[in-house]
């Protein structure tokens, strides 16, 4: 997969140039490799795999997408060395990041000296993207801090039979640490009692210490919204040490293959995307294109690469030729996206708004009776204001 | 006692990788700063064996031993002895760069994905009831009794074994050892093969009990202070250097902050160096001569 993938930047680095004049030029810095990888190169894979379809069958409005893939290793400086070289160099129309939120600024900052958009596929949105939107931010990506954490409490809320004192745990990261300390006080509003707050560095060897004083803190629920490995760690840490209470996490794209591996029914995952586990004609889709692109990562993983590929196709096609990053951007604000069941609603973006207009969740968790992942809560909207 | 057991795991976790930096600077002087990478790599050949045997667990795991072995071998005779006569900062900075290669290749070949050795080999990691009502992992388990046999192996070796005397001369006067016969890159390339494969050893079992992606290297940075602590020449140094640090480490996690655990290993290992910058169990000698 990683030949593939290097091969095509080594192609796309070499052809951009040439190409800019016959095709959209779209360039993305992802952290492709690196310790976070295993979160955003299924989604990148799942992008790349999209657009080869969509240039495979004729293009968008006559002409071929130039997908350009730019590894930063989720380093800023990396980050911002590609943003100047796909501006500059490969004169990309849209910018996309699939990586961590450390990677935004100085990839953010080229983008905006050049007028370029941004797109965040895969990687957690940013604030900017939330109404009133920055004109050249926009956001695909499933988990959106602070919304997440309203769905999930309101779950925990609606599902325990009692007192709530709840268990937290987060990755020593910002991104995580703000939701977490975000849920902690939501929580408090919502008439749950947070007992314990555990900030976790990546990487830890041993979880056990943190499950430790979530356990000896009396949590009956626990909740983490951090990068799969925490979240997951600290639910098996939490289960050696014999902790027996409910514990909800974010439903990155690791999660349905996770569900599986552990069959804890009271583990469950909170998420915006559906899982294969549904059977949608899409998931048939992608998992043949998956199977006959033959790549590393399972189809399961790939629905949040999946969606920004339409989006990438929707706004390209909603751009007139001779394309302008104006021109895109103008398209992209203005932009509805039925992502065929993927999603609750479709991915609707307005001048104000660049997130979406009302996100949906649903709920899920493995079944022991039915030894199958099991929909716990089907999809709940909350508006975006 | 929960508490006492944390820092019994993680101090096993610690001193199994800082054994390796050990072993590599006490024969050759060389800080082997691709420990971390060599150490993920062992438990990516878990994988591979375990793919392969399956059910087998004993032939996976042994297998995976015996490559991790080989490798540092071969790491040593096709590369680190190509720096024998260069300068220490040379061979240094060549292991960063093994380091840096080793960390693309393992994304090329296995990806970035989450591994799971455990599931192949059908290894089911229940949890051990402890008196005091302390509970550990059977691979945890299995990780504290690994590392109490590979420093008890260890330390006796070196005490007694032939190769293990010429390991110790090798370490304290190379020219002295070459010139009483003793073939000095046959000792280098031992202490580079059993280095690597101590550092595997901890990277499978760590793998088995949690599972295996790409931060796991930096695992094997953070026991680096264990082994400055304790002293970088001295194997008992880096058990005691292991323990100082997780139980810092674990009791500022449970009576502090959470978040201090990223940085305690540090703060001991800068503390230590102001007042005995040669390590607890370290020669003074040694490090002036560096």
């Amino acid at each position: 997969m990683f030949r593939k993938l290097a091969a095509a930047a080594v192609a796309a680095a070499i052809a951009g140039p040439a190409l800019a004049q016959d095709a959209y030029v779209v360039g993305l810095t992802g952290a492709l490799t690196g310790p976070p990888a295993s979160t955003y190169a299924p989604a990148v894979e799942a992008l790349r795999i999209y657009i080869d379809r969509v240039n495979a069958a004729g293009g968008i409005n006559g002409k071929t997408v130039n997908l350009i893939l730019q590894d930063d290793s989720a380093e800023p400086g990396k980050a911002a060395a590609n943003a100047k070289k796909l501006i500059a160099q490969d004169n990309v129309m849209l910018m996309l990041n699939a990586s961590l939120s450390s990677t935004y600024a100085p990839m953010v900052a080229e983008a905006k000296r050049a007028g370029v958009p941004v797109l965040f596929a895969s990687s957690v949105c940013p604030k900017d993207v939330y109404p009133p939107a920055d004109p050249l931010l926009f956001c695909t990506t499933a988990f959106a801090a602070n919304h997440d954490s309203r769905a999930v409490l309101s779950f925990v809320k609606e599902t325990a039979k009692e007192p709530v004192k709840l268990g937290l745990a987060a990755m020593a990261i910002p991104i995580s640490r703000g939701e977490i300390d975000f849920a902690e006080g939501l929580s408090k509003t919502m008439g749950m009692t947070p007992v314990s707050k555990e900030i976790i560095p990546p990487p830890t060897p041993d979880y056990t210490p943190f499950a430790t004083k979530i356990k000896d803190a009396g949590a009956n629920w626990a909740y983490s919204w951090a990068p799969w490995v925490t979240q997951v760690r600290t639910l098996e840490a939490l289960r050696r040490l014999g902790w027996q209470g409910d514990y909800v996490a974010w439903a990155h794209i690791e999660a349905e293959g996770e569900l599986a591996r552990l069959k804890d029914g009271q583990f469950y995952v909170v998420g915006a995307t559906a899982l294969f586990q549904d059977a949608l004609p899409i998931h048939a889709e992608i998992a043949q294109a998956v199977q006959k692109a033959n790549v590393q990562y399972p189809p399961q993983q790939m629905a949040e690469g999946w969606i920004a590929g339409m989006v990438v196709e929707a706004a390209l096609k909603a751009t007139s030729w001779p394309p302008t990053p104006e021109k895109l951007a103008a398209a992209m604000s203005n932009l509805n996206v039925d992502t065929r069941g993927l999603r609750g609603g479709p991915i609707a973006w307005t001048k104000d708004n660049h997130f979406r207009t009302r996100q949906y969740y649903r709920v899920y968790r493995w079944d022991p009776a039915k030894a199958s992942i099991v929909r716990v809560k089907d999809w709940t909207a909350f508006d975006v204001q | 006692m929960q508490l006492a057991v944390n820092i019994t795991v993680l101090a096993a976790i610690y001193a199994l990788i800082a054994c390796g930096y050990v072993l590599v600077y006490r024969v050759s002087r060389v800080l082997n700063l691709a420990h971390g990478e060599l150490m993920m790599l062992g438990a990516y050949l878990l994988l591979m064996t375990a793919t392969q045997f399956s059910s087998h667990w004993l032939a996976a795991l042994t297998a995976a031993v015996l490559l991790s072995l080989s490798t540092g071998v071969l790491v040593y005779v096709f590369l680190m002895r190509k720096m024998t006569g260069e300068m220490v900062l040379a061979a240094v900075l060549t292991t960063v760069a093994l380091g840096i290669l080793l960390r693309g290749a393992m994304v090329l070949i296995w990806s970035a994905q989450q591994f799971y050795p455990a599931q192949p080999l059908q290894i089911a990691n229940v949890a051990i009831a402890l008196p005091g009502g302390a509970r550990i992992s059977l691979c945890a388990a299995l990780l504290v009794l690994t590392t109490a046999l590979v420093y008890g192996a260890l330390l006796t070796f070196l005490r007694f074994g032939r190769w293990g005397v010429r390991m110790r001369a090798a370490g304290q006067n190379p020219l002295l050892a070459a010139q009483r016969g003793i073939n000095l890159h046959a000792i280098y390339a031992l202490a580079w093969g059993l280095s690597t494969l101590t550092g595997a050893l901890a990277g499978m079992l760590i793998a088995l009990d949690a599972g295996l992606n790409q931060t796991m290297a930096i695992i094997g940075l953070k026991a680096f202070p264990a082994a400055l602590v304790g002293g970088l020449d001295s194997l008992a140094g880096a058990l005691a250097g292991a323990l100082i640090v997780a139980a810092a480490e674990i009791l500022l996690i449970n009576y502090v902050d959470p978040l201090l655990s990223e940085v305690v290993p540090f703060l001991v290992l800068i503390a230590m160096l102001i007042v005995r910058p040669w390590g607890l169990f370290g020669t003074r000698e040694e490090l002036d001569r560096v």
